[in-house]
């Protein structure tokens, strides 16, 4: 009973980040990778 | 004792709720980019099949594909529910792509185009928002139902509705009504905006800025405009973003009218209200423009960030065509959506009568 209370709570509650934010931070994570050579030539 | 107990127990039920979040997006994930790379290797396989047997046949890009595949699955078969999680993650990959996209703008044409997309965003906006308001009045629609469909119209769909709901405190059935009307609306766009720039033999730019003005939702405004070129979808994207730009405003200055009638929670704090619904990817966009601007990253290394930001959108368009549901739109009633259609056919004409103004002033 404990248990299911508090992982709907957690389920419940609003994230920390919104999801602009999050789009944004891996965006800059991406940059990065290209920027040091970790993520080369990305092909389309 | 049994504070401790609980509270020591609480950790590993949150992550290992945050564990089985992240893993029930991976089949949603997966289906997206199935539906986006089959759209693009269809468009490749059309093409070299038909060039190779001497046919007249289309270019069909992959976008028009990805966004058919996805709306036959989803209106025949439906999205089974291990999907479905997933599946919501198209806006995630939108909003990245957006950000991703800001490397492949200069910050001079951020700013030239940018500057002009914004004074025609204002005048698009208030045309909108009065002749929204007064086809509700005439159709006789709730005036919180008409709100959220000016709102939705004029500036940028489903995320203004949904911004708006909590600020007028809009009953959920009105909320779905508008929302029904303009996905159902988007869908539409996406057919008949290229067929009428090429009737009209628009250049990318102009029928860029008429679609990032005229199509309603960010993700079917993106398609839209990437149906057309890519160079137009580059276009469309920066226009609908200075759009965005005014969610706050605009959502303020109706969460202001409600209150006003006693209707909505007055707003005490103006500015952290603008805050909190001004949408943060846009600075990331302005940030990545920024960035090479100032040469942080070689010729080679944009066109990779160029290529990333394509990937984000190929599953968006997938995305688009997976959650439009037509038996789910039918159920709204056709009043809101008659309404939302006048308004969206006369916002059409409209903007395209602005961007046509706007090429001959500035030349785009």
């Amino acid at each position: 009973m404990s248990s299911k209370t508090s992982a709907s709570t957690s389920a419940g509650k609003p994230s920390l980040l919104s999801l602009d934010t999050w789009a944004v931070i891996v965006a800059l994570a991406l940059a990065l990778a290209v920027k040091f050579d970790i993520l080369k030539n990305v092909p389309w | 004792m049994a504070t401790i107990a609980a509270s020591s127990s609480l950790k590993p039920v949150k992550s290992e709720s945050a564990l089985r979040a992240a893993f029930s997006i991976v089949p949603g994930v997966f289906l997206l980019a199935a539906i986006g790379y089959a759209g693009k290797f269809l468009e490749r396989f059309l093409n070299t099949y038909a060039k190779a047997h001497h046919w007249v046949f289309p270019n069909i890009e992959y976008v028009l594909w990805a966004i058919l595949i996805g709306l036959a699955i989803g209106n025949t078969v439906g999205l089974p529910k291990v999907f479905q999680a997933g599946v919501a993650t198209y806006e995630f990959w939108l909003k990245l792509g957006i950000v991703l996209l800001g490397a492949r703008f200069v910050l001079a044409d951020v700013l030239k185009l940018g500057g002009i997309s914004l004074a025609l965003v204002v005048i698009e906006i208030t045309l909108s928002l009065a002749l929204m308001t007064l086809l509700g009045r005439l159709f006789k629609l709730k005036p919180k139902l008409t709100s959220l469909l000016a709102i939705g119209s004029s500036v940028c769909g489903v995320s203004a509705i949904i911004a708006a709901k909590g600020a007028i405190d809009a009953e959920d059935e009105d909320v779905s009504f508008a929302i029904a009307a303009i996905l159902a609306l988007g869908a539409l766009a996406l057919f008949t905006f290229p067929a009428i720039a090429h009737a009209l033999h628009m250049n990318d730019v102009s029928y860029g800025l008429w679609a990032g003005l005229g199509v309603d939702n960010t993700a079917e405004a993106t398609a839209a405009g990437a149906l057309y070129s890519d160079a137009a979808g580059k276009v469309a994207v920066l226009a609908k973003t200075a759009r965005n730009a005014m969610i706050g405003f605009v959502v303020l200055a109706y969460a202001i009218y409600w209150a006003g009638r006693g209707q909505a929670e007055a707003v005490t704090n103006k500015a952290a209200f603008l805050w909190k619904k001004f949408p943060k990817f846009i600075l990331g966009f302005l940030l990545m423009s920024l960035l090479v601007g100032f040469h942080a990253f070689s010729k080679g290394q944009i066109a990779s960030l160029g290529n990333l930001s394509k990937w984000a959108f190929l599953l968006t368009f997938a995305g688009v065509g997976l959650r439009t549901n037509f038996r789910d739109i039918s159920k709204q009633g056709l009043r809101p959506f008659v309404v939302g259609a006048l308004g969206e056919i006369l916002i059409a004409c409209l903007t395209l009568g602005l961007v046509i103004g706007a090429n001959r002033i500035w030349g785009l």
